[in-house]
């Protein structure tokens, strides 16, 4: 043995429901990964940019920023609504689970509606040209993101309201917060690219 | 800051509660499996099976280069074969093997009981195997991708490789890129927040640091491969995208540029992991710690960094402009320094120690010979104008099979030999063992290094046959002398594993008289571990005498739970009930397996993926009693 | 090595290296220094680092300098402390090493891969196709530019650069005896410099995996002194040979009424092909399909025969020919000198 003498442990938390559980972390480098993925999408925007004399391509008009800025509106305060389940989570409040939950899902499905109308005024597909492809992909990707947070919310949101459910569940309710924060938080570089890109990288070469 | 052990309680751990154990950590279950062990041992197996048909793929291709205008085998197909071969040694035998030496191993060096997403760490496993069930169910069908291992385009674009080969093979590494990051986040996890109480950061066995650092290596190189092979070129074949394609604006360099961004680091990924393993090796065969530890940890580190900026080393011939060109090549000579602080330690460390020459201190010499060759060769052609003659031929070949094999396979035998008596209870016969290390080293040297020369004197990479005329016969042909000898070298040691696992002296829990934890317990361990999870206060825990060493009481036996420790200092925080054994993870494995499959034909499979993989993810997570967690 | 080779083959022009190791021009020649250099530093430290690795082999039993490892297996202060500074020596002349050879590299690489004075210079345009090679040697006067296949022909002495693209898949246009390679991608366009420094017979080979016949796709780069240069230009510039007798009289009328005349040009005929090689000197090259065959009759009979079974997947079509056309042909054919 290494040792006779004893460590007592058994007066610690069965279960830990705060940035220092093990699922926070590994929610932490799920994200990194995402991340990694939309900045490697991000430099290839730029670097199509610079094999192309003239951007975005002839027939496609400067992305009009406004309403993308104001769709940021809904996005932003959705995250107020994860933060409320996840501090509701700690406290297993569970009204005000549901409320935050229920919230953020609201407004993210506003967002979703308010892209799905500006995506459809897009004059070009993935297929035009690789400018299409990298404008498309980015768009797709981080909306299917975006998609696949708002169906655990829901089941999220099933499951609180059933009212059967455990310290894990709750735990999951605080780290899927991570997860949407994330997701709100990388699509400000993406914005920028998208309809800022243009005006900042644009023109004739 | 000390823990606050005690002398009270006496650590018995009763029959009765051993059963308790036994039965709370049972995994009998064939799809519902979550103990790491189990996981770690299916991972290795299956990693093996996918390097001997990387072999036999290898041998063939030597059979057909080992005559000068030999027709053994004609273009299309040895196109085919060595683009398996590449396929399958990088994706489905190195990385995956690397992976399940870690998941086996990182718990039982930290002095835990599991890793810590168990279920993950299930579904990684089954993902790895549909990955390589795609590959070779496709290549039964003859649908067998032939543009080589890294698939450049335009060759490898629709116009170029028409049908379904690069299709499966695009997807098929989306299948490995998941399993290692699952693998990634979860040792990552466990290494920063489950290690034994008193295991500061100071402490990690070098092992551990070593798979930490290919952990966060992968979670920022892997998303890289799928954007290129999956965003850029499945969806240019499938849907029509224009990434790569110069006709509309797209680029044939962009997929090299971001392919390669992933690749560099990927040969890292493997052989970072076997050099803890050389360290873990080393100290136990020369009985002592190994020398310079934060400076070996310091080199793990930056080699983890700097890998990622040497990315243009493989684009020198390309037209790049030259002083972003001058750049690389300083960053691809400094990690030069990385590896070479490591082996100075290392031959500083045997230097004083007191060595014992099992088999495994002899794969680890044949390591420092050929890895540090390998090395040399890869300082030549880091010198732009020395990679413009030696680029693509047969010199690049040797080169990066000196620094894989010789990096990451020797160290790897070597963890075989020495970590088999955990592995299975039974000690492996050391003469057939040293046996096949001479055979793997003679037939290793014989066959690569002719090549080298070969390649200097014209020949080009993935040709199916050459000219008499040039002379490259003779070299040809003793590379093929050679291949044949690594080949018995194999079946040797397959053959001693066999017969060990029946016939050899059974082990005990300390055969090598080692430091670290996972010689604490049984040969082979039970599924928990440890009885008591230790409390540790040294760089060898097994070595140290020490009052603040111990163990851990006050854990439940009755559920599966483990300890979660602070990231610096170790100190225990909560605890943390792990999953039991579960089928979803495999549920959810097909469910992906299924869409992603679909995928090869039709962009609809990613939503058929989608799907199905959100109904397995859903059962993964329903509640389950009991709901409430009683402390 | 290179008289082995040649001593087993009759044709002498066949017998040339495809060697970096056997430098003809000065590109090669620095790069072949730079290998030398690096070569002789670097076997001189892996022998010493092996050295330094074996030595505690033999050492063990003899228990020099071996302390008795205390109970925490850790040797003593002061030895820890000699192996600092030893390993911090190697490491600092680790570093001052490598930054040299990066110095010695960026010198070298300017040197050889620049041109290396200003002034005169030739510029041939290289295309590669899946599997041969599009040669064009650019001139200011337009009467002036010729176009070839799979031979490259530069007079001794003289800087010419290489300007190359590719027309499908990236290629990697590589004379060993010359220079380093460069790759040919699609909608760019690559230049590198070569000088030969004597007159000579260099192969090449493509060098980047270009598909089926990849393994198939080598060149000849014959440079001659500046006045045979100038006599194997002159030829060039000239259209094609005329039939001599009846039986290339023949022979033009089957290659211009066959499919041949649609993928290849004859200048001086109605045969405009921009598909295939251009054949209008056909006769002055050295080798068949891209330096695959040496070029004679039996060989050409061969592989208008049957292209596919020569170079499996060639683009190259089986056109067939009458049994009492094939020799009429091919004696054309050989007649475009």
């Amino acid at each position: 043995m290494i040792g006779t003498r004893t460590l007592d442990v058994s007066e610690l938390q069965p279960f830990e429901i705060s940035n220092k559980s093990p699922l926070f972390w590994g929610q932490v480098l799920m994200c990194a990964i995402e991340g990694s993925m939309f900045f490697i999408l991000i430099a290839t925007y730029f670097y199509i940019r610079m094999s192309v004399d003239v951007w975005p391509p002839p027939g496609v008009p400067s992305p009009k920023p406004w309403f993308a800025t104001l769709a940021l509106i809904p996005l932003l305060a959705s995250c107020v609504g994860s933060y409320i389940a996840s501090e509701a989570a700690k406290k297993d409040d569970r009204r005000r689970m549901l409320l935050g939950l229920g919230l953020n899902l609201a407004l993210a499905v506003l967002y979703l509606v308010l892209r799905g109308i500006e995506w459809r005024r897009l004059n070009f597909t993935w297929a035009s040209d690789a400018h299409g492809s990298i404008v498309w992909t980015i768009l797709f990707l981080h909306t299917y993101d975006v998609i696949a947070d708002l169906l655990m919310t829901t089941v999220l949101i099933l499951i609180i309201a059933r009212g059967r459910y455990g310290e894990k569940q709750r735990l999951g309710v605080h780290v899927d917060s991570i997860l949407w924060y994330f997701l709100v938080g990388i699509w400000i570089p993406l914005y920028v690219v998208l309809y800022w890109g243009a005006h900042l990288v644009g023109g004739a070469r | 800051m000390s823990l606050p052990l005690t002398a009270d309680r006496q650590v018995t751990h009763e029959a009765p509660e051993r059963d308790l154990l036994k039965r709370v950590w049972t995994n009998a279950g064939w799809f519902s499996v979550t103990t790491h062990q189990r996981l770690g041992k299916r991972y290795i197996i299956t990693a093996f099976i996918f390097l001997l048909l990387g072999g036999i793929e290898a041998l063939l291709m030597r059979l057909q280069l080992g005559a000068p205008e030999n027709t053994l085998l004609g273009p299309a197909r040895y196109n085919q074969i060595f683009t398996l071969h590449g396929t399958t040694m990088m994706f489905l035998f190195a990385v995956p093997m690397m992976e399940g030496m870690g998941v086996y191993l990182v718990p039982l060096l930290l002095g835990t009981r599991n890793v810590a997403f168990p279920r993950l760490n299930a579904f990684g496993y089954w993902m790895f195997l549909g990955g390589g069930l795609l590959l070779y169910g496709a290549a039964l069908t003859n649908t067998i991708p032939d543009a080589g291992w890294f698939a450049y385009p335009p060759l490898s674009g629709p116009q170029f490789s028409p049908g379904k080969g690069v299709d499966v093979w695009a997807q098929m590494i989306t299948f490995t890129e998941i399993s290692a990051l699952c693998v990634a986040v979860e040792l990552a996890v466990t290494i920063l927040r489950m290690r034994a109480p008193g295991m500061t950061l100071n402490k990690i066995p070098m092992y551990c640091w070593a798979m930490l650092v290919q952990s966060f290596m992968i979670i920022f190189a892997m998303p890289a491969v799928m954007v290129a092979s999956t965003v850029f070129l499945l969806n240019d074949r499938t849907i029509g995208t224009h990434f790569v394609n110069p006709a509309e604006g797209g680029d044939p360099l962009l997929y090299q540029h971001v392919f390669w961004f992933f690749g560099h680091p990927e040969v890292y990924i493997i052989f970072i992991p076997a050099l803890g393993m050389v360290t873990a090796i080393i100290e136990a065969n020369a009985r002592r710690s190994v020398f310079g530890y934060p400076a070996m940890v310091l080199a793990l580190v930056g080699n983890g960094f700097v890998a990622f900026g040497l990315w243009v080393h493989h684009m020198f011939a390309t037209g790049l402009p030259q002083i972003g060109e001058a750049y690389f090549t300083a960053a691809s000579m400094m990690i030069a320094i990385t590896s070479g602080v490591q082996i100075f330690c290392w031959i500083g460390t045997l230097w004083t120690g007191r060595l014992r020459l099992t088999t495994a201190l002899h794969f680890v010499f044949g390591f420092i010979f050929i890895f540090v060759m390998g090395g040399m060769t890869g300082v030549i052609l880091a010198s732009i104008p020395l990679d413009l003659q030696a680029h693509d031929t047969f010199f690049v070949v040797a080169h990066f099979h000196y620094v894989l094999i010789g990096g990451a396979l020797f160290p790897l035998f070597g963890g075989f030999h020495h970590w088999f008596p955990k592995f299975t209870g039974r000690m492996i016969d050391e003469r057939l063992g040293k046996l096949s290390f001479w055979m793997l080293f003679i037939g290793f040297n014989l066959t690569f290094f002719p090549l080298h020369l070969v390649g200097l004197n014209g020949m080009p990479r993935r040709v199916y046959t050459y000219p008499v005329s040039l002379g490259w016969g003779p070299y040809n042909q003793l590379a093929t002398f050679g291949a044949f000898i690594i080949a018995f070298g194999g079946v040797v040691f397959i053959a001693n594993v066999m017969r060990s696992r029946k016939l050899g002296a059974a082990a005990d829990a300390n055969p090598w008289d080692a430091g670290t934890l996972e010689w604490a317990t049984t040969s082979p361990p039970p599924n928990y571990n440890f009885e008591c999870l230790p409390v540790v206060a040294a760089r060898q825990p097994l070595w140290t005498d020490s009052p603040e060493q111990g163990s851990v009481v006050g854990l439940r036996d009755d559920r599966r739970e483990v300890l979660v420790t602070s990231f610096l200092e170790a100190k225990p925080q909560s605890r943390y009930v792990i999953p039991g054994e579960t089928i979803w993870p495999f549920i959810t494995a097909v469910g992906f397996s299924i869409g992603l499959y679909y995928s090869v034909f039709s962009f609809a499979g990613y939503y058929v993926a989608s799907v199905l993989g959100m109904i397995g993810l859903i059962g993964w997570f329903w509640p389950r009693r009991p709901l409430e967690l009683r402390p | 090595m290179r008289s082995v080779a040649c001593g087993m083959l009759a044709a002498s022009a066949l017998c040339a290296q495809q060697s970096a190791l056997d430098p003809g021009g000065r590109n090669a020649q620095a790069i072949h220094s730079l290998l030398v250099a690096f070569f002789g530093l670097l076997t001189t430290i892996f022998v010493i680092v092996i050295i330094m690795a074996a030595v505690p082999l033999f050492r063990r039993h003899r228990g020099i300098e071996q302390e008795p490892l205390e109970r925490t297996h850790q040797p003593g202060e002061a030895t820890e402390k000699r192996l600092g500074l030893v390993v911090g020596i190697a490491t600092a002349i680790t570093v001052l090493i490598l930054i040299a050879l990066v110095v010695v590299s960026v010198s070298v690489g300017k040197a050889s891969q620049g041109p290396s004075r200003p002034g005169k210079r030739m510029t041939v345009e290289v295309t590669g196709n899946q599997w041969w090679w599009y040669v064009r040697y650019y001139n200011d006067q337009a009467s002036r530019i010729v176009v070839d296949a799979n031979e490259i022909h530069v007079p001794v002495g003289e800087q010419v650069m290489i300007r190359g693209t590719s027309n499908d898949v990236i290629h990697s246009f590589w004379v060993p005896g010359l220079q380093g390679k460069r790759d040919l991608i699609p909608s760019r366009v690559n230049t590198e410099w070569l000088e030969a420094d004597r007159p000579g017979y260099f192969r090449g080979q493509c060098a980047e995996f270009c598909g089926l016949q990849h393994a198939h796709m080598a060149m000849w780069l014959v440079a001659h002194s500046p006045a045979d240069f100038q006599a194997w230009m002159d030829n060039q510039l000239k259209p094609a040979v005329a039939p001599s007798n009846s039986d290339e009289q023949r022979g033009q009328q089957v290659f211009l009424d066959s499919a041949c005349a649609i993928c290849h040009t004859i200048r001086g005929t109605r045969a405009a092909g921009q598909v295939g090689p251009d054949l209008t000197h056909f006769a002055s090259r050295l080798t068949i399909a891209a330096g695959t065959l040496p070029n004679n009759k039996g060989n050409l009979g061969g592989w208008i025969a049957d292209p596919q079974n020569i170079k499996p997947g060639t683009h190259m079509a089986t056109v067939p020919v009458k049994a009492e056309d094939v020799q009429p042909l091919l004696d054309y054919l050989e007649s475009l000198k």
